[in-house]
């Protein structure tokens, strides 16, 4: 029920996508890379933190079902390194992300891609292989 | 972690993901932790102290994150591993690596994926010289260049107990007095509180460090083995950076372990 909401299984997909090396940990560790997920929502909540970034994306879905989504990234070091800063992604934004679902927490992904509703694109950066 | 790249299968969808990828230019600035590599600089040699030694300072990359299996012939490290230590090794898995806890990697893995420095100190006939990791621990690691020798029986630390000494333009690292708490690479391979560590540190050229470690410790290996790392300098400019990794913590909560924080 829950994966219905918001979440488009892309049976579409990623072309190219290469992690970089080292980080933290893995992100393979705790999100599935065939569990593909897009979800549109609007930004609740942004953790700038290490070792990972957080943002929390509430989406509901037409039913008017509400999911809120646990979306990590890399390290603030890595996101600043790429041009964030804190306010990159404030909160009260409408979003479209897309990503990995975690392998058992199906509310919770990875990042792999952000759109802002101008149809902006954010870096995005994900811990490592 | 040890799984190599991943294949995302294709197919269209996921707006502007590869195309953001693609374009992005703070994807082409750095890796996931690190400032980007200076450009190479193979002809510009390494610079020196005012006391002619060499300067080894500068923000680094990697360095010892790689593991150590892929550094090895195949086949190797079967002829390296004791029994026992092979037996752990394989049972082993990435939610056990107290690196993933935010613990220490110990004096291999301080210059693993995240920038590190190493400084000098003093700049002219320097008595220490420290390693800082940006990232992990967010700690450093400090070489004694005194000519003191190591203690008798020191208690085991996550870092050790380092000298260091010169032989001619490449730092010689000595180091033992090393807990058996962490994972000397990411590969899960175990050592005893035997290790005995000697890096060999040299300045190949302004932008490259060769690092030659050669582990020994009856406790976990049949001899002593030596593998090769490289570093590189960052882009000038570049710092290393906050990292407290403790702070927001949530690892294995995706893959439905029940609380971050330690080993399950």
């Amino acid at each position: 029920m829950r994966m219905k909401l918001g979440v488009l299984v892309a049976g579409l997909g990623l072309v190219g996508f290469v992690a970089p090396l080292a980080a933290h940990h893995s992100w393979t560790a705790d999100y599935d890379g065939s569990k593909t997920v897009t979800v549109k929502g609007v930004v609740t909540k942004v953790e700038w933190t290490n070792p990972h970034t957080h943002f929390y994306v509430e989406s509901k879905d037409d039913k008017g079902v509400v999911t809120t989504w646990n979306f990590e990234m890399a390290s603030t070091l890595s996101l600043e390194r790429g041009g964030w800063t804190r306010k990159t992604l404030p909160v009260g934004a409408e979003v479209t992300v897309g990503g990995f679902g975690g392998r058992a927490v199906t509310t919770r992904a990875i990042a792999g891609s952000i759109t802002t509703a101008d149809g902006k694109s954010l870096f995005v950066s994900k811990p490592g292989q | 972690m040890r799984r190599g790249l991943v294949v995302a299968a294709a197919v269209v969808g996921l707006a502007g993901w590869s195309s953001a990828e693609a374009q992005d230019p703070g994807r082409r600035l750095g890796g996931a932790n690190g400032p980007p590599a200076a450009a190479e600089a193979p002809n510009k040699p390494a610079p020196r102290l005012a006391d002619g030694k060499i300067d080894l300072s500068g923000v680094w990359t990697d360095g010892g994150g790689t593991e150590i299996p892929r550094l090895l012939k195949p086949g190797e490290l079967d002829t390296i591993l004791l029994p026992k230590t092979k037996q752990l090794m394989q049972s082993r898995n990435d939610g056990q690596d107290p690196y993933n806890y935010c613990l220490p990697g110990g004096p291999l893995r301080i210059t693993g994926g995240f920038a590190w420095r190493f400084i000098q100190h003093p700049t002219t006939n320097a008595t220490h010289i420290f390693m800082l990791q940006e990232g992990n621990a967010h700690t450093y690691r400090q070489i004694f260049m005194d000519g003191r020798k190591h203690p008798d029986d020191p208690s085991p630390t996550w870092y050790g107990h380092s000298i260091g000494r010169w032989d001619g333009d490449t730092l010689v690292i000595d180091t033992i007095g090393l807990n058996d708490k962490f994972w000397l690479d990411g590969s899960g391979i175990q050592h005893t509180e035997q290790l005995h560590m000697v890096e060999r540190w040299t300045r190949t050229n302004f932008t490259t460090l060769r690092r030659e470690v050669t582990f020994e410790d009856p406790g976990a290996f049949t001899r002593p083995f030596t593998v090769t790392y490289t570093a590189k300098l960052s882009e000038p400019g570049s710092e290393i950076m906050e990292y407290i990794c403790i702070e927001n913590n949530q690892y294995g909560l995706a893959q439905g372990m029940a609380a971050p924080g330690s080993p399950k």
